[in-house]
């Protein structure tokens, strides 16, 4: 889950990270009562989690003479259609220099890799691909406690010194929030020290229970309650509504759908197990989104009991088509259930997704 | 085939649950079936004494292996347990662990991982579903009534859609000696450079099949370091891009792992890629 650009910088701040000085509002009014302890120029940033937001116009500069009427206009915008419900207004900064410096995952090495580019800023992507060399690398396994001291110089190269420290904390953030990636982008050397001037946490989905959090807000209402009944559940922009067993067949489906040129509507994964609840409880949600005209069921696996599965599609009692594939345990008993009540079911995956496409052309 | 045999005694840790309890049972049926070895001892804290299906319950998988032969463990635990029973498996002295348990905290797998192969232990998983050779030995959940015995490898980062292509190999006359589940989470054990290279030592292997998805970069990696024929399928193509697709491992990264460029890259390396799964054999047959 990603958190909030003032809740990462909340975070690092716990962690001995300088951060710029502000303040959060949930309105504009609130600004009014902060303006006597704000700095004469102030810069109000939107909360929201959309890439590219400053050219999406949600960075706004100001002064005290406008910063609330500012915040209005801030408030009153959308960003990349997302509302506006909470702005940072923090501190310009006297920037001497920005560089750029992020902890991720490194799935080759199955290690932690912490990145180090002397130019930071919106353009370091453009870096990434004109000039690799230019982002310096250290990797190293999860169970060090802190980043060697050769790596840090590794990292700085001709970079100042103060910035060193600054690695040091950010791993020891990222080792114990359980993120996937910790960035400061950019982190900032100004008159009064080093400053993390944006920061980008990204918890692993597997430990918010660990982490305290118990609302994943990354998910859209459906997908929450998909999650809730242990789906998982993604929303597209077609016709055909698809529900199969374990991520790589559920894509594979989708993958099948768009050669024979139809589209999904939204996809769920069902995971293990296809009890009759479950399986009524996946073909109620993923026939509730109104686009979708048809429904492919594509289920296979050794203790797929398909009895189960045909119970589920028959109770679940919608008014789409159901197109059904099962392979597993009671093939037989499942296909009679299906076939008396007039549920279309091919042999194979490749024909369920033909007859879909037809009937949604 | 590779990574054991008949002869490979094996340990399941969570053996009590309702899924390590079942899945005893089916894999001993296929040791009884095949003539192997089997599951020789359960793990779960606190039931030592107890029995799932015949089998021996222990504390501890050091408890298990004091009267018990075995060099490989199956793990059932829950996700927030698993890290430490890797651990526990590696720290006992077995040689392969098989992690079929899924949503684990990645944290958990990067320090599970890194203290096994301090102990020389390899890792399958986790969140997969095992390994299945063809009348040999079946360490996981995979279906083994659409296996069939010969000289195909496969290698997958999926389970059902293995399935779904180990079936179509089957239907087409084409028998495997080894299908490795090596998971759909973003750190794992062993990669498809790990299992290529046990592949090309292995007489029995002719050709392998792997199976990939959006997301990282160690399909392209592996078919680089192997000389082995390879045929690859890659799910994902109609993926949208920053969308979760059920393995966390599925996430696209910055564009280079989206399943387009993956093929592309996969075939400027001059592996065959199946659009379909149903192409799978056509191509098999191509190369050998």
């Amino acid at each position: 889950m990603k958190i909030l650009e003032y809740e990462a910088k909340k975070v690092l701040g716990e962690s001995g990270i300088t951060i710029p000085e502000g303040v959060l509002i949930r309105t504009p009014d609130e600004l009014t009562a902060h303006l006597p302890s704000l700095p004469d120029n102030v810069v109000l940033k939107a909360q929201v989690d959309v890439g590219g937001r400053g050219k999406a116009g949600g960075v706004l500069m100001a002064d005290k003479t406008n910063a609330v009427e500012t915040a209005k206009d801030l408030f009153s915008r959308m960003i990349k259609n997302t509302p506006v419900k909470e702005v940072l207004v923090e501190e310009r900064l006297d920037i001497i220099h920005e560089y750029y410096l992020s902890i991720a995952i490194d799935r080759s090495t199955r290690q932690v890799l912490i990145l180090f580019a002397d130019a930071g800023g919106v353009e370091i992507e453009k870096v990434a691909k004109e000039d690799p060399a230019a982002i310096r690398r250290a990797s190293l396994p999860l169970i060090m406690h802190d980043v060697p001291a050769f790596m840090v110089r590794d990292l700085l190269g001709n970079a100042p010194k103060e910035l060193g420290p600054v690695i040091n904390r950010l791993y020891h953030v990222f080792v114990k929030k359980d993120a996937l990636l910790a960035e400061i982008n950019p982190l900032v050397t100004t008159p009064r020290g080093v400053i993390a001037a944006d920061a980008k946490l990204i918890i692993d989905d597997n430990s918010l229970k660990r982490q305290g959090i118990t609302v994943n807000r990354d998910l859209s209402d459906r997908e929450r309650e998909a999650e809730r009944f242990g789906f998982s559940y993604v929303e597209l922009e077609g016709t055909i509504g698809v529900i199969g067993n374990g991520a790589g067949l559920t894509m594979s489906t989708l993958d099948l759908i768009e050669y024979y040129g139809g589209r999904a509507a939204n996809f769920l994964d069902v995971g293990g197990g296809a009890e009759q609840e479950r399986v009524m409880n996946a073909v109620r949600l993923v026939s509730s989104v109104p686009s979708v005209k048809a429904i492919v069921v594509n289920l296979l696996g050794g203790i797929t009991r398909c009895d189960e599965v045909a119970k589920g599609i028959i109770s679940a009692g919608i008014s789409q088509p159901v197109i059904v594939r099962l392979a597993g345990t009671n093939e037989e008993e499942g296909r009679k259930l299906l076939s008396d009540k007039g549920y279309q079911m091919p042999d194979t995956m490749e024909q369920v997704v033909k007859v879909a496409v037809e009937m949604t052309r | 085939m590779i990574f054991g045999d008949k002869k490979t005694g094996v340990i399941v840790t969570g053996a009590t649950g309702h899924q390590g309890a079942f899945h005893i049972a089916l894999m001993n049926e296929y040791a009884k079936n095949v003539g192997g070895t089997g599951v020789v001892a359960g793990v779960t804290p606190g039931k030592a004494g107890q029995e799932v299906h015949g089998v021996p319950v222990y504390n501890s998988v050091r408890d298990a292996l004091n009267e018990h032969d075995a060099s490989a463990g199956v793990l059932f635990v829950p996700g927030f347990a698993a890290g430490d029973s890797i651990m526990e498996c590696a720290g006992a002295g077995l040689s392969l662990v098989v992690a079929i348990t899924e949503h684990i905290p990645v944290h958990d797998t990067m320090r599970a991982i890194s203290y096994a192969k301090m102990n020389d232990c390899n890792v399958i998983g986790p969140n997969c579903p095992g390994l299945l050779s063809p009348g040999e030995i079946k360490l996981g959940i995979m279906p083994a009534q659409l296996f069939s015995r010969g000289h195909i490898g496969v290698i997958s980062r999926s389970g059902t859609l293995t399935y779904e292509i180990v079936d179509e190999l089957t239907r087409a006359g084409l028998g495997q000696s080894t299908v490795v589940g090596i998971g759909g989470d973003p750190v794992i054990g062993q990669t498809f450079t790990d299992v290529l290279a046990k592949f090309s030592d292995d007489q029995k292997t002719k050709a392998v099949v792997i199976i990939g998805e959006v997301g990282g970069a160690l399909e392209e990696e592996g078919a680089k370091a192997t000389d082995i024929p390879i045929v690859a399928y890659i799910a994902g193509i109609s993926a949208p891009p920053e969308k979760r697709m059920g393995h966390a491992g599925a996430i696209i990264e910055g564009g280079e792992g989206d399943a387009r460029s993956k093929i592309e890259r996969l075939k400027a390396m001059g592996v065959q890629v199946a659009s379909r799964p149903s192409e799978v054999p056509r191509l098999i047959h191509h190369l050998i």
